[in-house]
């Protein structure tokens, strides 16, 4: 089943077109990365996918329930409460993590369970300490987001998101914001979520670490899939530009 | 009363007849001076006036600043006009000019008689709604600092507006407008003696009707000992709870 699918998603900011028209949609245990220069609308897109962002138009469709359509040449959005339900599908990793800095790790995990989704609280604590424990993160349950560095503030953030069990996670350049030295860490994890199947889609400028991991690459240029495929596929592109913008970054 | 019983308005005698009395001097003094622990003791009573307009004021402030802090930020163009307007008013004409119109306008305006018992209630509405334009300002320049990432999270991670607003972004204001909400807070003790002009018996009420009784300078003197240990406890509490505020960053 497809757990998402775009299509025809146009989004522009005062006139100036950001994204032409996309049209994608992932199937469930699908690990999808979105690689391609700045400016080419990969955040953009995920933003939209994610609600931050009202598209202009297309459709934006989580496991068959439509979130947005186009009516009349406009673009409309279900009402709040089926939006509700069909953000608890999908979770999100942003590029500087936006961790709550008044909360501990632990609350930072499991704040949203409990007052969104109504677990109890030690329910929701135990989801959350088996996820430190995986993420390697046990002894920093009570540690305030300021006290870690980088690379665990990210694992926290993912911890967060997961903690809510979705469907669905999206990663905007995660380790974009990270020394090299930390960004090791955070690539482990998802590669650990990975291994287990998680449907997951990646915006990220690691060349080397999308080939290994995804089922799937999309290149994308000045808003729109210029190409996509399996990993050695796009690698070994005809395309010379996709091939140019690959090496820019394997070194 | 002759004229050298008013040498507050006669700068020369005045200040040597008073100065004699704050440095306990018996002899330059009016024989009849009262005593120092006379005056304390009546201070001590028009402070209590003093500490209620001063906490009553900050009860409905505070509050009501963070409702015209929404307003002035809503999206609707007239409801941030008008807040504007009030906040620019409340801000742009003295305290002293509104306690006076908030006073005198249910006379004024709708005829009715004032009862007494207004005059208090006049005193904390003036203050409530002046010092609550100041607090809208600093809320509003608080809650703009707070990263729109912290929305953005709290959003996909499935929180309501008002659970967004009140369990994440009011903790982090409250903790970065502590230092103005202090400043402010001061310039409110110091404030509440503007009730005078409503003729609100507290602190500096007394202490001008006792400076004007007794020809001296000291009551004057005293209160101003009074509203610099008052705000030496309100500058302390705003410290400590900044302390309890500094386990995050």
């Amino acid at each position: 089943m497809e757990l998402l699918e775009i299509k025809h998603m146009k989004k522009g900011f005062d006139g100036l077109s950001v994204l032409e028209d996309i049209s994608l949609s992932v199937k469930e245990g699908e690990v999808t990365s979105i690689i391609g220069p700045s400016g080419s609308g990969k955040s953009t897109l995920l933003r939209c996918a994610t609600m931050l962002e009202r598209m202009d138009g297309g459709e934006l469709k989580y496991l068959g329930e439509a979130a947005a359509w186009e009516e009349n040449g406009r673009c409309v959005y279900a009402e709040k409460q089926k939006l509700r339900r069909i953000r608890k599908h999908f979770g999100l990793v942003f590029q500087n993590f936006n961790l709550f800095p008044h909360y501990t790790v632990l609350k930072n995990i499991t704040d949203a369970p409990v007052s969104v989704d109504k677990t109890p609280k030690k329910e929701a604590e135990e989801r959350a300490m088996k996820l430190l424990r995986q993420l390697g993160l046990e002894d920093k349950k009570d540690a305030y987001p300021y006290q870690l560095s980088g690379g665990q503030q990210q694992r926290a953030s993912i911890a967060r998101a997961l903690a809510l069990q979705p469907k669905i996670l999206f990663f905007d350049e995660p380790t974009s914001a990270l020394d090299p030295e930390l960004t090791g860490d955070v690539l482990k994890v998802i590669r650990e979520l990975a291994k287990e199947h998680m449907t997951m889609i990646i915006v990220t400028h690691e060349m080397q670490f999308a080939k290994e991991l995804s089922d799937r690459i999309i290149f994308m240029e000045r808003g729109v899939i210029r190409s996509q495929g399996k990993p050695e596929e796009i690698f070994s592109s005809p395309d010379e530009r996709v091939r140019e913008f690959i090496g820019k970054f394997t070194g | 009363m002759t004229k050298w019983q008013r040498p507050l308005q006669r700068k020369d005698s005045g200040l040597v007849l008073s100065m004699g009395t704050f440095w306990g001097n018996g002899r330059k003094g009016m024989g009849t001076a009262m005593k120092m622990e006379t005056i304390f003791f009546q201070l001590l009573k028009g402070m209590g006036a003093t500490v209620e307009i001063f906490f009553l004021t900050l009860l409905f402030s505070l509050p009501l600043g963070l409702a015209l802090a929404f307003c002035r930020m809503s999206r609707r163009k007239w409801l941030q006009g008008i807040s504007k307007l009030y906040i620019s008013v409340m801000r742009g004409t003295p305290l002293m000019l509104q306690l006076i119109v908030v006073y005198f306008s249910p006379y004024y305006i709708f005829g009715v008689k004032i009862s007494a018992g207004y005059r208090f209630g006049a005193v904390i509405l003036a203050f409530a709604l002046n010092y609550a334009a100041y607090f809208a300002e600093i809320y509003r320049a608080g809650i703009a600092s707070i990263p729109v990432g912290q929305y953005e999270a709290a959003k996909v991670l499935g929180y309501s507006r008002g659970q967004t607003f009140f369990k994440i972004i009011l903790p982090q204001v409250v903790k970065r407008i502590l230092p103005p909400v202090t400043n402010e807070t001061i310039t409110l003790v110091k404030d509440t003696s503007l009730a005078f002009v409503l003729a609100q018996a507290e602190m500096f009420t007394i202490a001008k009707q006792i400076a004007a009784k007794e020809t001296s300078v000291t009551p004057l003197m005293a209160a101003g000992v009074f509203y610099y240990i008052f705000n030496l406890a309100v500058a302390g509490g705003m410290e400590c709870l900044e302390k309890r505020l500094d386990y995050y960053r």
